[in-house]
């Protein structure tokens, strides 16, 4: 009897916690979709914007009625936008060129090398992460300006050297690269070393080929640090030789003031490379996340 | 036989020798071209701006002035003192305080009356520093600090938690968690100069802009956004003024802008994170009948600490650090309310030209996120949960 009074009560709970489950399934999409809505509506406004007409922007409306594909043109040519994204190009490949270098080197030595002085090094490599920019920021200023110690060409203000050189290393790169370097099995170099394999051929030819996702979150990230640098090329760019896009962007800001439209359409153009990268890259950027085990 | 022997063991160990030395000199050849940027860039300059604080130094060297620039700061060395002392005092008495906790004694009681009466004296003796060096020091650098830790305090919690909320859900099975997690990571990944003049545009402070659209949808009559000096206490009805009352409109407008940059790198990390947590763990709860909430709080929660405790490290050194965020949001009418130190140095450097005032500044910055860096560690690496 009461086994029989218990038994539609339960058919009802259970029934209730599927209700339950989908409720709060539904609760979580919200919450997600919510947030998704947030983070890409920035962007929105950013595209939406930059092909209205003037007059569209200051009534904002949502939509353009006629998208005005002119505004790129007159934001590209009014503000040299050409020349400056030339400069962003080349000291991005030539930043990413040194930075990829030396940190699979120094990652390699790091993870699979055993030397004196090794934990000494890299220590010292992990305390600049906590230096903040302000206090390099000066010294290397008079270091790039030829004042602390001569320089081939007397100063470096606006050349490449002083855009690139300085981010060619760094300690983020090379801890990402050691903590995956370190989890290849020893059984590897073993059995390299037996067929007569020194470090660097192991590395080449082994190590690089199995490290790809890794060596793209390095990629990655090294690509949006030079092509979004600013304060740096700020200082070491008075001429617009070398002037990168960040700085050429924050220029026509202050000059185009309220052309809402062609500024949006600069921003646009600004940041149409780091999507490309990032929709080509994410999916080894985000398995090079999970794989290094950046959890400090 | 046995001399054969010998001679493999020898040549065995001259071989594992020669390797050794092989190992040491491709180790330092590797390590160099990183070592040489990175010492040259990030590790001499640090002493370079030691040496340079230490003089008159305005575009070109200048006598020496010995510790002039930071007593600028300070406005006396007795006032650093002061400062110094009661926080000494403050630690000591949080370590009698929290020692009392630990044990059971009977005179944990007494002891815990005294390490609270510590920390009360070293807190009072810390703000009397505070408030000589107000009087005396340099105003702008103290009151940038002020600004500094509102922008951490109003950045880097909103940030662990939501990153955390998003990526705990996004673990769930959730259909197009991929392209959520995209999408989450899009504001990190893309350059603040140009995510800033679209947010220049929403919280401008016309009428029309977005954000005052949106709280006029709340009956909220326009604000002037990042142009607002103004505390959010005053905004709000509060009888109060200047740093004192809280973070200005303006810093809160640039915090708004900073969470939304930095929440995706957050949820990233701590996707990446709960994979780590083994499947076997939840299993064993869900057997023992946990509910989903007591899962997340016991496991979850703990198991996840070294990822929060290493995420809110960068993420205060970053606050200390952030520059672009700022600098690009910033209003003349905004005043000081939004000049972080960061920004500080940064003016003295490069607009007013006082390259060793400006470099003093920085490592005054500097010692203090050391101490910070220091605290945090001591204080969550604790808590912390290391598998």
């Amino acid at each position: 009897m009461d086994n029989l009074a218990a038994l539609p009560t339960t058919k009802k709970t259970k029934k209730d916690i599927h209700v339950g489950r989908i409720l709060g399934k539904a609760f979580l999409y919200l919450i997600l979709l919510v947030g998704a809505l947030i983070f890409i509506f920035p962007f929105f406004w950013m595209i939406s914007n930059s092909l209205m007409t003037l007059g569209e922007t200051i009534t904002r409306r949502f939509l353009p009625d006629v998208p005005q594909w002119i505004n790129y043109k007159e934001a590209w040519f009014q503000a040299s936008f050409s020349k400056y994204f030339l400069n962003s190009v080349l000291i991005t490949l030539g930043t990413l060129a040194g930075l990829l270098f030396t940190s699979i080197l120094a990652g390699y030595a790091f993870g699979r090398i055993d030397f004196k002085g090794k934990n000494v090094i890299f220590a010292l490599f992990l305390a600049t992460m906590m230096i903040p920019e302000s206090v390099t920021l000066i010294p290397n200023y008079l270091l790039i300006r030829g004042n602390v110690i001569p320089l081939p060409g007397g100063t470096w203000i606006n050349t490449y050297w002083a855009l690139t050189i300085p981010f060619m290393a760094n300690a983020f790169s090379i801890f990402l690269l050691r903590q995956f370097f370190a989890q290849i099995p020893n059984e590897l170099w073993d059995a390299a070393r037996i067929d007569g394999c020194d470090h660097l051929r192991f590395l080449v030819q082994v190590v690089m080929p199995i490290s790809k996702a890794p060596i793209m979150t390095v990629l990655l990230f090294g690509f949006t640090g030079a092509w979004n640098a600013f304060q740096w090329p700020l200082l070491v760019t008075t001429r617009d030789t070398w002037r990168p896009l960040m700085v050429g962007l924050h220029g026509f800001v202050q000059e185009a003031g309220p052309q809402t439209n062609l500024l949006m359409a600069g921003a646009v153009i600004t940041i149409i490379p780091i999507l490309v990268v990032y929709f080509l890259t994410q999916k080894q950027f985000t398995q090079g996340i999970a794989t290094t085990g950046l959890k400090g | 036989m046995e001399s054969n022997r010998e001679l493999i063991s020898t040549k065995s160990r001259s071989a594992f020798k020669q390797q050794a030395l092989k190992d040491q000199i491709t180790g330092i050849l590797f390590t160099f071209p990183a070592l040489l940027i990175i010492f040259v860039f990030g590790i001499f300059p640090i002493g370079y701006s030691i040496y340079m604080s230490l003089f008159n130094w305005q575009v070109t060297k200048g006598p020496y002035v010995g510790g002039q620039n930071y007593l600028l700061i300070f406005g006396s060395w007795s006032n650093l003192l002061v400062l110094l002392a009661g926080l000494g005092l403050f630690v000591l008495g949080f370590f009698v305080w929290r020692k009392a906790f630990q044990s059971l004694n009977n005179g944990s009681r007494l002891a815990h009356i005294a390490g609270a009466l510590v920390l009360i004296l070293g807190g009072v003796i810390f703000v009397t520093g505070w408030g000589l060096m107000y009087e005396t020091g340099n105003k702008d650098f103290l009151n940038s600090l002020i600004v500094t830790l509102y922008y951490a305090l109003g950045t880097v919690p909103a940030e662990i938690i939501l990153g955390l909320v998003l990526a705990y859900i996004l673990y769930q099975d959730i259909i197009g968690k991929e392209a959520f997690r995209m999408i989450y990571f899009l504001p990190y990944i893309t350059p603040s100069i140009s995510t800033a003049v679209v947010f220049q545009i929403i919280f401008s402070s016309r009428e029309t802009s977005l954000a005052n659209q949106l709280i006029g949808f709340f009956g909220i009559d326009p604000l002037r956004w990042r142009f607002e000096p103004k505390p959010v206490l005053n905004l709000l009805g509060f009888d109060v003024s200047g740093l004192a009352g809280g973070p200005s409109l303006a810093l809160l407008t640039i915090i708004f802008f900073g969470i939304w940059s930095f929440v995706g790198y957050n949820t990233v990390i701590f996707l990446s994170g709960l994979g780590n947590i083994p499947k076997e763990i939840y299993e064993a709860a869900e057997m023992d009948g946990g509910s989903k909430w007591d899962r997340f709080w016991h496991i979850t929660i703990p198991m996840i600490s070294p990822v929060t405790f290493y995420l809110t490290l960068i993420g205060f050194i970053g606050t200390f650090k952030a520059f672009n965020h700022i600098y690009v949001m910033r209003t003349p009418s905004a005043q000081n309310t939004v000049v972080t130190t960061s920004l500080l140095v940064f003016d003295r450097f490069y607009k007013a030209n006082q390259y060793s005032v400006a470099t003093a500044q920085a490592i005054v910055l500097f010692v203090i996120i050391l101490g910070l860096t220091l605290a945090q560690n001591k204080l969550m690496g604790e808590r912390v949960f290391y598998g």
